[in-house]
């Protein structure tokens, strides 16, 4: 099968930034210092760096698979977790947690289940608004999802102006879309979300290739509608409400990388997904990366640098592909 | 022994506004059904029905004797085949992939095995798409693309096809083509129900034809009977005469 030797690639390309990207930093890490476990490159190195490289590799992969994902199921190009309104929702879960002093922490269990109860809430609301006759229709869905965006953006920023401590300045750190170290304990929660619910969407992408037709298309072809449906959205929003829960609202990666792969590598999804997965989760900690040591000292967040790169490559594979 | 197809007491609607009411008709192998009927008779909503895409609100569709509600989906699939209408002509696949996507309901491995491969390249030589097989279906024309999406129906090697108007957007020798496949496909045994407007593309081909009116079956009859039973016509429009042509086949005049 064409096309296999690509999601090696990106395999071995994921791996290559998970070992490599560690080390670049603002600061050098001393290999010699870090075997030795010596301070202060072993702590900054484990706490920080491989943290940050395992998140930026999680969130982005889960965020481009849900965009990938999406994209098939809503035939819309325009379909992504952001577009969508479900990672405004999770963010607006996630800040009413932050807001009530629930835990300050970023990535805390609460946070989670704010971010779950938004992603899932916002689901529930723009499906049923788009559901008619028992069909969902696209149209409906992507209008509302950008209606839920906006109103998820205002609560969000209420929310901001009233909460007058702290707390606000971690809220805005997070909303601003950063890869930040986390606890081992919630990145390996979350690396075994993230692997389930790949697996479980990765091995349906023949049903997502029939749904990218049309929904007569795949349902006269075998497919089975309602548990493809239902599958794709509650992964969907997991996967969505744990990247948003981690890092803040990053929206483009889930846009960007499944364009970029349907354009240059494959459109079957049996490609594509595992490709998007595995390119998202390099794209947005090599980002985070360039974040790191381009203003160093300070830090631009990944989301700004994935914007600043992105933006202009989708507007020119746009004007070519379209 | 049970028919094929059974339709049996088929309604389907909205309070104030019913779609289909009582539908019955029994259907075999061998034939090749043209369902006709004005815009809004009911004709997609019947065969969205008999492929099991909609549950009928009261009646049943029995296939082979067995209830067409209890089969699972890729059982379905692999008896029955459907062409919808109005599929988007921006698909990111190539025409090969799409074809392949007829044979889901066989494949149980992550890609296609050589025999769902050989089936799909015999139903685009068929279908003369063979020669853009590597082509981007979003490239291609109205005509060529619809000939792609028959080739995948035909991949699928059900028992029963249905067609929803299988002739959009192709030119006058390609319609001829594909109506001569589909009448090939009932006389190799395959149970074939179209959907055309088209009177005498439908007379020159099918075995059996249909009425649909107002949601329920006005005229039902061979091809052959066509010019003796004429006052099916005006259900059609008044505008329409019936003749024969040199050879004796039932041809329609429009006025």
């Amino acid at each position: 099968m064409k096309g296999v030797g690509w999601i090696w690639a990106s395999a071995i390309l994921f791996v290559a930034s998970a070992l490599l990207l560690p080390w670049i930093g603002s600061g050098s890490i001393s290999m010699e210092r870090v075997l030795a476990k010596a301070a202060p490159d072993y702590p900054i190195f484990v706490e920080l760096r491989v943290s940050r490289t395992l998140l930026g590799l999680l969130a982005g992969g889960a965020l481009s698979l849900t965009g990938s994902l999406f994209q098939s199921m809503l035939r819309d190009s325009l379909a992504s977790p952001y577009t969508l309104g479900v990672s405004s929702g999770a963010a607006l879960g996630a800040v009413i947690t932050f807001a009530l002093g629930l835990d300050r922490l970023v990535g805390s269990p609460a946070a989670w289940a704010g971010a779950m109860a938004g992603a899932a809430g916002v689901l529930v609301i723009v499906a049923g608004a788009s559901w008619k006759r028992g069909q969902l229709s696209g149209v409906r869905l992507l209008l509302s999802g950008i209606a839920l965006n906006s109103i998820c953006s205002a609560f969000i920023l209420l929310i901001y102006s009233v909460v007058r401590d702290r707390r606000s300045f971690s809220i805005t750190q997070w909303l601003l879309g950063s890869v930040d170290s986390v606890s081992y304990r919630a990145l390996s929660v979350f690396a075994v979300v993230v692997v389930v619910t790949s697996i479980i969407i990765i091995t349906q992408a023949r049903g997502w290739n029939l749904l990218a037709v049309g929904e007569t298309w795949a349902g006269s072809r075998g497919a089975d509608l309602r548990r493809l449906t239902i599958t794709g959205y509650c992964c969907g929003s997991v996967l969505t409400a744990g990247a948003i829960a981690l890092t803040g609202p990053i929206g483009f990666v889930g846009l960007i990388v499944p364009h970029l792969v349907r354009a240059r590598i494959s459109p079957d999804n049996r490609i594509l997904m595992p490709c998007s997965l595995l390119l998202g989760g390099v794209l947005l900690a090599a980002c985070d990366t360039i974040g790191r040591i381009a203003i160093a000292p300070a830090e631009l967040p990944a989301g700004a640098v994935m914007a600043l790169i992105g933006g202009p490559y989708l507007v020119w594979l746009v004007r070519r592909r379209f | 022994m049970s028919n094929l197809l059974a339709v049996r007491d088929v309604s389907y609607g909205y309070p104030g506004h019913p779609v289909l009411s009582s539908v019955n008709f029994p259907a075999d192998g061998g034939e090749f059904l043209v369902l006709m009927g004005v815009n809004g008779a009911g004709k997609s909503t019947l065969l969205d029905i008999i492929a099991g895409l909609r549950a009928p609100h009261s009646g049943e569709v029995l296939l082979q004797g067995g209830s067409l509600g209890k089969l699972p989906a890729r059982e379905r699939s692999r008896r029955i085949s459907h062409l919808p209408q109005g599929t988007r002509n921006e698909l990111p696949f190539t025409v090969e992939q799409v074809v392949l996507m007829g044979r889901y309901a066989y494949a149980d491995r992550w890609f296609e095995s050589d025999e769902d491969r050989t089936y799909a390249e015999d139903a685009m030589k068929r279908m003369d798409c063979f020669q853009f097989r590597g082509r981007l279906y979003s490239t291609l024309s109205g005509g060529e693309q619809q000939r792609v999406l028959l080739a995948a129906c035909i991949a699928q090697c059900p028992h029963l096809m249905l067609f929803d108007e299988p002739s959009t957007y192709l030119d006058v020798h390609q319609q001829l083509q594909c109506f001569s496949t589909l009448a090939e496909l009932a006389r190799e045994g395959a149970l074939c129900i179209a959907v055309t407007h088209d009177l005498n593309l439908a007379l020159a081909h099918c075995t059996r034809l249909l009425i649909l009116d107002r949601g329920t079956i006005a005229a039902d009859f061979a091809v052959e009977e066509a010019a003796a039973n004429a006052e099916w016509l005006p259900l059609l429009s008044p505008r329409l005469r019936m003749t024969r042509t040199p050879e004796g086949r039932p041809w329609v005049l429009y006025q």
